[in-house]
């Protein structure tokens, strides 16, 4: 297919920024600016190429300020509860206060991850961007925010 | 006591379960102070000395505002005006050294190489500069050949932020410094290659030039 040949580079620029955010946020806590800078372009190529990107790139982003979010630099995770069952992981950002409300149930399958025969042929390029970003200087915020329920030292 | 176990290193079996690092001593500073200041609330109220600097208050009774309560979860976008408020390159990062961007530089290698599946001399040179019209230079270090205002020429940095008309580069004595693409040449190397870049055709943003098609238009003579 020349159209995957095509989205290939794309992909590979937008897991670049990606990395990029983090390397910059892992060498300098405090550059918020740039690793929002690098965020923001990373959303405006997929726009423009119109490219999904896989949900667990997508829910590091806020999606108001564009900017990481890393849980105790950029971000407080916090787990919720509705009527004294359901629970929720709440992660706000610290930049500009826009939260996501995320539900914790061990059940629930994501619809990536439903038709996986069907998206066969898509699978390998959709899951580029979210496998690959192990940057050299693996930074322990990063693999402390893909378990679901990581509570900051905060409290 | 407590203070010793808060400062000790994760245990080596740890390690593996938990997935997580020990960092060194200066990058866990950094991150301690910069969890600190982010988690202490700061009051609106600070922002007080910083106005009364710059304008003139006007001291008149305003009727207290009614304010419309927004159930609606959904990002808003930020309109302009917010974005010029927060997106700005602060001085900050300024102050910090060249050094620390080195990594950058480090990853934006191995991603062209990566880019271009293996740099090897008998790559042909049309086919690296195709991929190099749509990748990105965030973190290379660039060099201005020539240009049309002399004073340009030869500034060498790590490449930080590119915009519609300007390149922001960082240079070896940890200054910032704002060049115009337009009407001046830059140079990029990559190990063996070194690919020039017109920036008068190069006058758009970082992510339209992924989706947009290069015309062939005109010569550029400098």
């Amino acid at each position: 297919m020349a159209g995957q040949l095509k989205d290939k580079e794309a992909y590979q620029r937008l897991n670049y920024l990606y990395q990029a955010a983090h390397c910059v946020l892992s060498q300098n806590p405090e550059n918020v600016e740039l690793a929002r800078f690098y965020c923001f372009t990373q959303k405006t190529i997929a726009r423009r190429l119109v490219l999904r990107q896989d949900p667990s790139v997508k829910r590091t982003l806020c999606k108001k300020c564009c900017s990481l979010l890393i849980p105790g630099v950029t971000a407080t995770t916090r787990q919720r509860r509705k009527n004294r069952k359901t629970r929720f992981t709440v992660v706000k950002c610290l930049l500009c206060g826009q939260s996501k409300t995320l539900l914790n149930n061990p059940d629930y399958c994501l619809w990536v991850d439903r038709p996986e025969a069907q998206l066969q042929q898509q699978k390998q390029p959709d899951r580029g961007p979210s496998v690959k970003n192990q940057p050299k200087d693996s930074d322990p915020d990063k693999s402390a925010s893909s378990t679901p329920s990581t509570s900051t030292a905060g409290t | 006591m407590e203070e010793a176990l808060v400062r000790a290193t994760i245990p080596k079996d740890l390690v593996k379960v938990l997935g997580v690092e020990s960092q060194t001593r200066s990058k866990a500073d950094a991150f301690t102070q910069a969890f600190l200041k982010n988690s202490i609330q700061q009051h609106s109220r600070h922002d007080l000395k910083n106005m009364l600097t710059h304008k003139a208050v006007i001291l008149s009774y305003t009727r207290p505002k009614k304010e419309k309560k927004r159930s609606s979860k959904k990002a808003k976008g930020l309109n302009a005006r917010q974005k010029r408020a927060m997106k700005i390159f602060d001085i900050k990062p300024e102050h910090q050294k060249y050094k620390l961007f080195l990594p950058l530089h480090d990853l934006w290698r191995q991603y062209i190489i990566d880019l271009c599946s293996g740099l090897k001399p008998s790559c042909n040179p049309q086919f690296v500069q195709q991929k190099l019209l749509k990748a990105d230079f965030h973190g290379a270090i660039i060099t201005v050949v020539r240009s049309k205002c002399p004073s340009y020429v030869g500034t060498t940095g790590i490449l930080v932020q590119e915009f519609k008309h300007i390149f922001k580069i960082i240079t070896k004595e940890d200054k910032l410094k704002v060049i115009p693409k337009r009407n001046s040449v830059f140079s990029v190397e990559i190990n063996g290659f070194v690919s020039h870049i017109y920036g008068s055709k190069f006058e758009q943003r970082a992510s339209e030039r992924s989706a947009k098609k290069f015309k062939v238009r005109g010569t550029i003579d400098l």
